[in-house]
C-alpha cells in the first residue's frame, strides 16, 4: 500500500477481516459503474438520436427485444451472488465465530456522553464488578475495587491499546444513550445500546508505527502560524534532534511550545513529525451536543509496547491504592 | 357546502353544476381559506410545502457554513440567531444538532410529503380520474388544517428554551428522552403531521376506487394515479405505528413511563431516575417500520410525475405501462419488510440480517424495472425538450445513482464501513433531492399552466434547470468520497476526526455548491410569481397531452369539468398511426 493512510477513498485497512469488506465494496462499485455507464450510453444515444425533428414522428409501436429482460435478470443474479456469495458468508464468519477465550485479548468498551472508556480485566483475566451506584467523576465506570477482589488489577483507560496480530474481543456497552463504536481503519462498527452488551472482534494486522511512518511530514517551526497548531491530533517527533551530537528533543517527544522553543534555539527550523494517535475509536451514532468530540486514540502495539503499557498502567493502579 | 359536495360526489358526476353555483355564493373565507375544493387545498399544500422546503434548505445553508469554516462566526445572520443556536455568532454543537434534526424533519414530513401527496396528489388526482372533487372534501380540508398547526408547532419549537429538537430526525431514545423541551414539541408536531397524512390517505384511496369517470378502468389510469394509490396505502398502513411510538415517547417524557428506557442509565455520572425496563431498540423498530415505507412515499409520486412528463414529451406510449403498475404495487408491499436494514449495526445476528438483506435486494428489482421502462420509453421517441422534460430527464440518471448506491448499504458486510457516514447522506439525498425534488420541479413546470392558466417562462426555466443540475451534483457527489474515507454524518466539527481531515476540501466544495444551488433558485421564484400574473396565457391543453386533467379548462373551475368526460382509451395514446394529430386524448372518441 502506498500513500497516506487516510485520503479520499477507503482508508488503509488495518485488520484481518477488513480486506474482504474492502473487496466487497470494490466489487459492488465496479458493478454499479458498469450498470450506470451501460444504461448511460443507451440513454444518451436516445436523447440525441430521438430528439424532436420536423417531419419525423415518434413510433407508436414499442421497441421489442429481450435485452432489457436479460439485463434485469442479470442484475438479479449478480445481486444474488453479492448477497449469498459474499456478504452473508462474510457477515456470518465475522459475527458468529468469536475467537476462543485463550487466544484473544479481552476488553470492554463503555460509551458515555462524550467519551469512550476501556475496561481491561487485568492479569487475572477476570472483570471486576461494575456497580452504577459507585459511579463518580473519579470512578467513571463504578468499578467495585473494595468489594470485588477481581477488580483489583483491572485497568480502566481512556485509550485503547491492542496487541498487533492478536485477536481482540471487545464487549460494547453504553452508560447513557446509544453510541456506536467505530474504528474506520479496522472496518469495525457496532452500536453501543444501553441495557445491551454486544461483542465485536477483530485482529489488527498493521501497527500504529507503520501508520505513523506513512503519516510523517516535514513541519516548519518558524512560520507565524505553524501548521501543527491547526492539527487537532497531537504531533510527536519522528527523530532525535539534532541528529548528531547531544539531542535537545527526542523521537516521540510531543511537539508542544516548549519543545519548539528548544528546537529553534538549537537552530532547527524543520522537523519530521506525525500524529501520536494514528487510528481512532470514534462514535458513529448521534449522542448529543459534543458527539463530534467523542473519540479515543487507538494504539496497535507490538507485543513489547503492549506489555510496557500494561505495566505502566498497573503501576498507576498501585500508586492509587497507596 | 362540503357535505353537499360529498353527497354529490357519491351520487355521480352529472350534476356538478349546482355545486358550482353554490360555490359562487360562498364567502371569501370558504373559497380561499377553509375551502373544501381539492384544487384550493392542493394549492394551499403546495405553497405551504414550498415555504417549508425553502426554510429547511435555509437551515442546511447555515450548517454548511460551520462545515466549511468550523467555528468561524456565521456572516450576515450569525448575530440574528437565538442563543439556543449560536454563541457570539458561532453555531454551537447543540445548535448544529438542532438545525440538523429540524432540516430532516422539515424536509421529509413538512416539505416533500405534503408537496408530493398533499399538493400534486390533491390537485391532479381528482382531475386525472375525471372527478369533480375528492370523495370526502371536508376530510380533505381537515387534513390541511391539521397539517398546518403541526408545521407551526415545529417552527415554534425554535423559540423554546433550549431550542428545537436536536436528536436527529430519527429521534432515537434514550437521547431524545433526556433532551430539552424542544423534543416534546417535536413529538406533538409529529402527531399532528401523521394524523394529517392519515386523513389524506383514506381520501385518496376512496377517490381513486370510487370516483373514476365512466370508461376509466383501473388499467386506463395514468401511472401518476397508480403511484398516488400505492402511496396512500403506504401512508395508511405505515404511519399508525409511528403515531403510537410518538405517543409512547411523549409519555416517557411527560408522564414518567419508560417504554424506551432501560434500567440503570447513568447520565453525567448520575443514576437516571427512569424506572427502566424499556427498550431503546423498540423505538427504532417502530420508527423504521414507518420510515422505510416513507422512502417510497417520497419517491413513488415522483416516479408518477416523471412518467406523465416523459409520456407527454416523448410523444409515444410509455414502455411497459403494466409492468410499471405491478412494480409500484410490489414496491409498496416490499417496503414494509425491509425496515431493519437501517439497524444492521445494532447487533443483529446472521439469520435476521440475512432476511433483511434478501428483502432489500428483492426490492431493488422493481426499482430497476421502473427505471428501465422509463429509459426505454425514450427509444423511438420524438423528444420535445420542454423545461419539465429536462427536469424529468435529469431525474432518471440521478435517481439511478441514488438507487445504485443503496446496494453497498443494503449488504451488511459493506455497510459496516459505510453505515452512518456521508455515503449514506449522499445515497438518500440522490434519491430525494436530485431525485424527488427534480421530479417536483418537473411537475410544477408541467402543471403550472393547468393551475394558473398561464405558461412559465422558458428562458428562466432553462437557467434554473441547468445551474440546478450542475450544483446539485456538486453538493451530493463529493459525499460518496467523503463517506468512503470514513467521514461520519452529524459531525459538528468536520475536522475533529483524523480520517475526516483529508476530505475537508470536499466538504468545503459541498458548501459552495449548496450556496450556489440556493442562488440559482432565484430565477425559479421570479418565474413562478411573474408567470402567475403575466405569463403567456395557456390553452386548455398546452402540452397536447392525453390524460383527463387536460380536458378541463385552465384553470379548472369549481367542479372541474364543463361536462363529465367519458374515457375512450388508455392514458398514453401518442403518435397512433393513421391519426390526424400525434396524440389521442382519453377524453375524445376516435373516429373509427
Amino acid at each position: 500500500m502506498n500513500g497516506a493512510p487516510y485520503g479520499r477513498w477507503l482508508p488503509w485497512n488495518a485488520s484481518e477481516h477488513g480486506g474482504q469488506i474492502d473487496s466487497l465494496i470494490d466489487v459492488i462499485h465496479w458493478f454499479m459503474l458498469i450498470l450506470f455507464v451501460g444504461w448511460g450510453i443507451f440513454f444518451v444515444y436516445c436523447l440525441v438520436r430521438f430528439r424532436q425533428k420536423p417531419g419525423r414522428n415518434a413510433a407508436y409501436e414499442l421497441p421489442k427485444g429481450a435485452a432489457s429482460k436479460y439485463a434485469e435478470v442479470g442484475v438479479a443474479i449478480f445481486e444474488g451472488f453479492l448477497l449469498f456469495g459474499l456478504s452473508v458468508p462474510l457477515w456470518s464468519r465475522y459475527k458468529t465465530a468469536p475467537p476462543p477465550p485463550e487466544k484473544r485479548m479481552d476488553v470492554t468498551a463503555i460509551g458515555e456522553q462524550f467519551a469512550w472508556n476501556f475496561h481491561y480485566p487485568g492479569k487475572d483475566g477476570k472483570y471486576g464488578r461494575l456497580d452504577p451506584t459507585l459511579i463518580s467523576s473519579s470512578n467513571l465506570l463504578g468499578l467495585d475495587k473494595d468489594g470485588d477482589p477481581a477488580a483489583e488489577d483491572d485497568i480502566v483507560s481512556p485509550e485503547l491499546h491492542v496487541p498487533l496480530n492478536q485477536d481482540v474481543y471487545v464487549r460494547i456497552r453504553s452508560k447513557d444513550v446509544i453510541h456506536s463504536f467505530a474504528i474506520p481503519a479496522m472496518r469495525v462498527k457496532q452500536d453501543a445500546v444501553p441495557g445491551m452488551e454486544v461483542p465485536v472482534w477483530f485482529k489488527p494486522t498493521r501497527s500504529s508505527d507503520e501508520f505513523r511512518e506513512a503519516m510523517a511530514r516535514e513541519y516548519s517551526l518558524d512560520q507565524p502560524t505553524p501548521l501543527f497548531n491547526k492539527k487537532k491530533a497531537g504531533l510527536i517527533l519522528m527523530e532525535d534532534y539534532p541528529a548528531s551530537g547531544e539531542p535537545v528533543a527526542h523521537k516521540g517527544d510531543a511537539l508542544v511550545n516548549a519543545t519548539v522553543e528548544k528546537l529553534l534555539a538549537a537552530g532547527i527550523k524543520t522537523v519530521r513529525a506525525a500524529p501520536r494517535a494514528t487510528m481512532e475509536v470514534v462514535c458513529a451514532q448521534l449522542c448529543g451536543m459534543n458527539h463530534y468530540s467523542m473519540k479515543a486514540p487507538l494504539f496497535v502495539d507490538t507485543p513489547e509496547q503492549f506489555e510496557a503499557w500494561k505495566t505502566a498502567q498497573s503501576a498507576e493502579i498501585e500508586i492509587d491504592l497507596e | 357546502m362540503s357535505t353537499h359536495a360529498a353527497a354529490q360526489a357519491h351520487a355521480g358526476h352529472d350534476q356538478h353544476g349546482s355545486g358550482h353555483d353554490h360555490h359562487a355564493h360562498s364567502s371569501w373565507w370558504r373559497t380561499y381559506v377553509f375551502s373544501t375544493d381539492h384544487k384550493t387545498i392542493g394549492i394551499q399544500y403546495t405553497i405551504t410545502a414550498l415555504c417549508f422546503l425553502a426554510f429547511g434548505f435555509g437551515l442546511m445553508l447555515i450548517m454548511r457554513w460551520q462545515l466549511a469554516y468550523p467555528s468561524d462566526p456565521i456572516p450576515l445572520i450569525g448575530g440574528l440567531l437565538g442563543k439556543s443556536l449560536v454563541e457570539s455568532g458561532v453555531l454551537t454543537g447543540q445548535g448544529y444538532n438542532a438545525l440538523g434534526a429540524m432540516h430532516g424533519t422539515i424536509m421529509v414530513f413538512m416539505a416533500i410529503v405534503p408537496l408530493a401527496v398533499g399538493g400534486f396528489g390533491n390537485y391532479v388526482v381528482p382531475l386525472m380520474v375525471g372527478a369533480q372533487d375528492m370523495a370526502f372534501p371536508r376530510l380533505n380540508m381537515a387534513s390541511y388544517w391539521v397539517f398546518l398547526p403541526g408545521g407551526l408547532i415545529m417552527l415554534a419549537s425554535f423559540f423554546m428554551p433550549g431550542g428545537p429538537a436536536a436528536s436527529g430526525w430519527t429521534s432515537y431514545p434514550p437521547l431524545s428522552n433526556i433532551a430539552t423541551m424542544g423534543q416534546t414539541a417535536w413529538l406533538i408536531g409529529m402527531i399532528f403531521l401523521i394524523t394529517s397524512s392519515l386523513l389524506g390517505s383514506v381520501n385518496f384511496i376512496v377517490t381513486i376506487v370510487q370516483l373514476r369517470a365512466p370508461g376509466l378502468s383501473m388499467f386506463r389510469l395514468p401511472f401518476f394515479v397508480w403511484a398516488q394509490f400505492v402511496t396512500a396505502f403506504l401512508l395508511l398502513l405505515a404511519f399508525p405505528p409511528l403515531e403510537a411510538a410518538g405517543v409512547l415517547q411523549l409519555m416517557d417524557r411527560v408522564a414518567g413511563t419508560s417504554f424506551f428506557m432501560p434500567q440503570g442509565l447513568v447520565v453525567s455520572q448520575k443514576l437516571h431516575e427512569a424506572v427502566g425496563g424499556g427498550s431503546p431498540l423498540l423505538w427504532q423498530h417502530l420508527f423504521w417500520f414507518l420510515a422505510h415505507p416513507e422512502v417510497y412515499v417520497l419517491i413513488l409520486p415522483a416516479l408518477g410525475i416523471v412518467s406523465e412528463v416523459i409520456a407527454a414529451n416523448t410523444r409515444k406510449p410509455l414502455w411497459g405501462y403494466k409492468s410499471l403498475v405491478y412494480a409500484a404495487l410490489f414496491l409498496g408491499f416490499m417496503s414494509f419488510i425491509v425496515w431493519a436494514h437501517h439497524m444492521f449495526m445494532t447487533g443483529m445476528g446472521t439469520t435476521l440480517s440475512t432476511f433483511f438483506q434478501i428483502t432489500t435486494m428483492i426490492i431493488s428489482i422493481p426499482s430497476v424495472i421502473v427505471l428501465t421502462a422509463l429509459i426505454i420509453s425514450y427509444h423511438g421517441a420524438s423528444i420535445r425538450y420542454s423545461v419539465p422534460m429536462l427536469f424529468a430527464t435529469a431525474f432518471l440518471p440521478m435517481f439511478a445513482i441514488g438507487g445504485l448506491t443503496g446496494l453497498p448499504l443494503g449488504l451488511t458486510a459493506s455497510d459496516i464501513h459505510l453505515h452512518d457516514t456521508y455515503y449514506v447522506i449522499g445515497h438518500f439525498h440522490y434519491v430525494v433531492a436530485p431525485g424527488t425534488i427534480f421530479a417536483m420541479f418537473a411537475g410544477i413546470y408541467h402543471w403550472f399552466p393547468k393551475v394558473t392558466g398561464r405558461m412559465m417562462n422558458r428562458t428562466l426555466g432553462l437557467i434554473h434547470f441547468w445551474f440546478s443540475f450542475i450544483f446539485i451534483n456538486g453538493v451530493f457527489m463529493p459525499m460518496f468520497f467523503m463517506g468512503m474515507a470514513g467521514a461520519l454524518r452529524r459531525q459538528y466539527d468536520p475536522e475533529a476526526q483524523l480520517h475526516a481531515e483529508t476530505v475537508q476540501g470536499l466538504s468545503r466544495m459541498v458548501s459552495y455548491s449548496a450556496w450556489c444551488l440556493a442562488a440559482v433558485q432565484i430565477p425559479f421564484v421570479i418565474n413562478f410569481f411573474r408567470s402567475i400574473w403575466s405569463g403567456q396565457p395557456a390553452s386548455q391543453n398546452p402540452w397536447q397531452a392525453t390524460t383527463l386533467e387536460w380536458a378541463a379548462p385552465s384553470p379548472p373551475p369549481h367542479g372541474n369539468f364543463a361536462q363529465v368526460p367519458t374515457v375512450h382509451c388508455g392514458p398514453y395514446e401518442y403518435s397512433v398511426p393513421g391519426e390526424r394529430r400525434d396524440f389521442c386524448p382519453q377524453f375524445e372518441a376516435r373516429e373509427a
